[in-house]
């Protein structure tokens, strides 16, 4: 899932101040199950914008909305509409950067703003600790390491080995809470029986399946153009 | 009524309490009005269906906590002593609600009998609008609770205020008027639409001895009633009764009391067997009373006339293979007991005086009568209660009397016998053990009854009742069952699994979204504060919802005339131990003191947004009072709210309001000791608007 964290309560406040009719909508899939851009963060952040600004004697008018899936047109159409019914000034989403794009892309003259900061494609390690362990990079690689990733977990993305930050199975960057993936892969390999494979060299990899191919698009041909 | 929606009386399912209560009182729903101190309401729900709830206050043989879901954890709620609580709270409101039907309609019906059953229904069909009089042979109404039941069980002012209720509705009543012999059964068939037979098993059997008919035997039944009329039946000074049940054990205590030196119960069952309830025999035997088990009567020894002993042979068996009653016996043991009277408490029959020489058919000393239809072999005559159902307690007979008085209402409406439908109910099943074994265990408040050696100076009634304090502590004990969470619309599940880590019971699940089975949900209300999209409802004192709630309140009031600071305080109810904050805050209250409470049954159930919202409503600051130190019902729920409170601390720094507008504290003491103190410290405190938290990046700001 696509995990993200609040942004600052006064950076949001800043985006907006200059807006009279602001509405904020959360998103039912990946923000919520990560706890920052559910219904529930929807209508803190509402109170509190109405708070902070209602302290400062502007009585402006935050509303509230929530749609399933921010990635899906047919989800958000409802939230469009009432952009423009009601003549809301400003949108602030609490989906990842996916769904203000999304929505970017089609509110017109109206801006919309980010609530969240999105920050990696990650799992719960435990409940209430979120952990990166995938970088979207076009062509999984995985199958050579026992199912670890060396580019999301790495962090300097190496594919052939640790460099000579790993001590004692942690990461210099930061040994308290980072792992070296790749004493994880090794101790993996070794597991699985199958330690002979780190000998063959992975080649270098072609980045262009990952962002440096320019913008990625994918096509379902069973619906693609469907009429 | 407006009622907490029990979400799972939608779907046909009802707590154990309420199953097993044969009128299928609302326990859950007048236990919970209880504790939040609304005892009228309390009472409302329990005159829904049971016109004797001070009868049974004190004398039900409560079914309700026998059947009570808590007895998995530790022990049962004690019912039986919140009825009696609730009832005598509220006298004054009780007096006042009476009133009579607004219409009345054409039908008239006669009731013979003024037990339990024949007042019941006597009620129902003059709610209806009938006109319906009641024909009681004796002087007094009540039928067996006005003769049979001692006094230091059920005291005559409990059954007065019952019926007082019931003549209040209209109910005519014609004491001292015996059917056969003050009027004739003809007359009221001529005079009425409906005639109920309703009376009761009011003799006492007799046994075929040798020795019965000697000076000194005594018939219970009479012996009761001879005593609750004052007529102080003459016992020598060893007695012993015959008979294991409850009657037999009312005998024996109310003889007791009658000064002898020695009284003796004897029985054909064993102990197990006994068919009085456990604690009732357990009392009997703390005040004295021998029980003999496993011996039946052979002959009552005499002596010019005089009881003088009694013989006993072993009895091995009471019931067959079947289960029926047919008790065999091994001659060859026997036993003796010296005595001077003896009272005999084996069964009883009824009096059916009323219906000799009509056409009213009996046979063997038994009324003939169908239960499903409550009719007897006349048309427009039915029956109800122990001459139908056979010796009960007093909460069957009132729900037999619900019964008769449907049957005769729609009879008189249409003309029709009605059929009674099926009544089984299907319960909510037991708490299951792993659900259980997660709960905190709170033990029941017991009474202490009287030292028995007081008990047994006289008729002073034995049980004291719960102060209010210990009736509010009690209540809380009640699981509240099926009042708990659930998903209000699945779309919004995210499945994910908040509620699951939360859920102190191991109750909450994921199945594609998200499960808490009303079963095993112990209505703690953590889930649906921790659910990030709002999504999980609860039945009762819901989450998320104290913005609208303050709302109209605040509305109801001039903002501009409370005093600053304002205090929304939200406090726990569980630890009120009087109505005093439990009542409703008056307009001028709420100005006067800056102090607006809110009530909850567990503040852990409040959540983020209920912690930052009453700001926006112009609050300067929140109390959150909490019950005392490791008081919670709810394992881990403490943990939770002082996380969730610490979390909008640092979201108010950040919005400016400053993170010491909420403050949470600990009840210490009782609520009514220890709140006033936190509400004069929270609004002393300078309004400290500073943001003196250091900002989060990353992670949990918001």
């Amino acid at each position: 899932m696509i995990v993200a964290d609040p942004k600052p309560f006064g950076q949001v406040k800043g985006y907006v101040e200059n807006f009279e009719k602001i509405l904020i909508v959360g998103c039912g899939t990946c923000t919520t199950v990560c706890l920052v851009g559910g219904e529930t963060e929807v209508r803190m952040l509402a109170s509190g914008l109405r708070i902070a600004f209602g302290r400062e004697g502007q009585n402006k008018s935050i509303l509230e909305a929530n749609v399933q899936r921010q990635c899906d047109e047919e989800f958000i159409l409802p939230v469009l509409n009432r952009v423009a019914d009601e003549g809301i000034d400003a949108v602030v989403t609490l989906a990842c950067g996916v769904g203000v794009n999304f929505f970017a892309d089609r509110l017109g003259n109206v801006p919309i703003f980010p609530g969240v900061n999105t920050t990696f494609y990650g799992a719960v390690a435990e409940p209430g600790l979120w952990v990166e362990m995938c970088a979207g990079c076009g062509e999984c690689m995985t199958a050579h390491t026992g199912g670890i990733c060396p580019i999301a977990r790495c962090s300097k993305h190496l594919l052939n080995g640790p460099c000579g930050g790993s001590e004692k199975g942690k990461c210099e960057v930061d040994p308290a809470r980072i792992d070296c993936v790749w004493q994880l892969i090794y101790d993996r390999l070794k597991a699985l029986g199958r330690l002979e494979e780190l000998r063959n060299l992975i080649a270098p990899k072609d980045w262009r399946t990952a962002s440096d191919g320019g913008v990625r698009r994918t096509i379902r041909e069973n619906l693609y153009k469907l009429k | 009524m407006d009622k907490e929606s029990p979400q799972i009386s939608e779907r046909g399912l009802v707590p154990t309490c309420s199953a097993a209560c044969p009128v299928h009182t609302d326990t859950r729903e007048y236990v919970q009005r209880l504790s939040r101190g609304d005892y009228e309401g309390a009472l409302d729900v329990l005159l829904e269906v049971n016109p004797f709830p001070s009868v049974c206050g004190r004398i039900c043989h409560h079914p309700c906590e026998s059947e009570c879901r808590r007895k998995a954890i530790d022990s049962a709620v004690s019912l039986r002593m919140l009825k009696r609580f609730v009832v005598e709270s509220t006298k004054e409101y009780r007096a006042a609600r009476r009133k009579k039907p607004a219409e009345s309609k054409t039908g008239a019906v006669a009731v013979i009998g003024s037990g339990p059953s024949g007042l019941t229904a006597a009620l129902d069909l003059a709610l209806l609008g009938y006109r319906v009089r009641v024909y009681e042979k004796d002087s007094r109404l009540g039928g067996m609770l006005a003769h049979a039941i001692p006094r230091y069980r059920l005291p005559v002012e409990a059954l007065a205020e019952d019926i007082e209720d019931i003549l209040a509705a209209g109910v005519e009543a014609r004491t001292g008027c015996e059917v056969g012999r003050d009027i004739t059964f003809d007359d009221l068939r001529k005079e009425n639409d409906a005639i109920l037979i309703a009376i009761g098993l009011s003799e006492s059997q007799s046994l075929p001895i040798p020795g019965i008919g000697s000076h000194g035997v005594f018939s219970g039944i009479t012996f009761l009633w001879d005593i609750a009329n004052g007529m102080i039946p003459e016992v020598g000074d060893r007695v012993l009764v015959i008979g294991g049940g409850n009657v037999a054990i009312d005998i024996a205590r109310a003889a007791k009391r009658l000064g002898p030196s020695k009284v003796y119960m004897a029985c054909l069952e064993k102990r197990v067997e006994m068919p009085a309830w456990k604690w009732e025999v357990e009392e009997a035997e703390q005040e004295g009373i021998e029980i003999l088990n496993s011996w039946g009567p052979e002959e009552i020894l005499e002596k010019k006339g005089k009881v003088t002993g009694i013989e006993f042979k072993r009895c091995v068996n009471v019931f067959d293979e079947q289960g029926r009653f047919s008790p065999r016996y091994d001659e060859s043991v026997t036993t003796g007991v010296e005595v001077d009277s003896v009272i005999l408490a084996i069964g009883q029959r009824a009096d059916l005086g009323c219906i000799v020489q009509t056409p009213v058919a009996a046979e063997r000393g038994r009324l003939l009568c169908d239960r499903t239809s409550m009719t007897t072999s006349e048309r427009g005559v039915f029956a109800c209660g122990e001459v139908m159902t056979g010796p009960g307690s007093a909460i069957q007979a009132i729900a037999a009397g619900h019964d008769a008085a449907k049957v005769i209402a729609d009879f008189l409406e249409t003309g029709e016998i009605l059929k009674l439908d099926n009544r089984t109910v299907q319960s909510i099943g037991e708490l299951p053990a792993a659900t259980a074994a997660l709960a905190k265990r709170f033990e029941r408040i017991e009474v202490d009854l009287a030292d028995p050696v007081e008990r047994i100076r006289g008729f002073t009634p034995i049980e004291p009742g719960y102060s209010e304090a210990e009736a509010l502590a009690e209540s809380r004990r009640c699981l509240a069952c099926a009042t708990g969470a659930y998903l209000e619309s699945p779309v919004d599940c995210a499945g994910c699994l908040t509620c699951v880590r939360v859920c102190p019971f191991g109750v909450a699940r994921v199945e594609r979204t998200a499960i808490m089975p009303a079963r095993e949900c112990q209505t703690c209300g953590l889930c649906a504060a921790e659910c990030p999209a709002a999504g999980i409802a609860l039945s009762r004192f819901a989450t998320n919802g104290m913005r609208e709630t303050l709302k109209a309140i605040l509305a109801r009031s001039d903002g501009a005339k409370i005093a600053r600071p304002f205090v929304v305080s939200y406090c726990c109810l569980n630890e009120t131990a009087s109505r005093k904050f439990l009542r409703e805050q008056t307009e001028e209250e709420i100005q006067e003191s800056g102090i607006l409470r809110v009530m909850i049954p567990c503040v852990s159930r409040l959540s983020t947004v209920d912690l930052l919202s009453p700001f926006e409503l112009g609050v300067d600051k929140i109390a959150v009072i909490a019950c005392k130190e490791d008081g919670c019902f709810y394992p881990g729920a403490e943990e939770l709210l002082a996380r969730r409170i610490s979390r909008v601390k640092k979201f108010l720094n950040e919005i400016g309001v400053g993170q010491d507008s909420l403050q949470l504290f600990k009840t210490d003491g009782s609520a009514e000791e220890s709140w006033p103190g936190i509400w004069k410290e929270i609004r002393s405190a300078a309004a400290d608007t500073t943001t003196r938290g250091e900002r989060v990046h990353g992670g949990d700001s918001r």
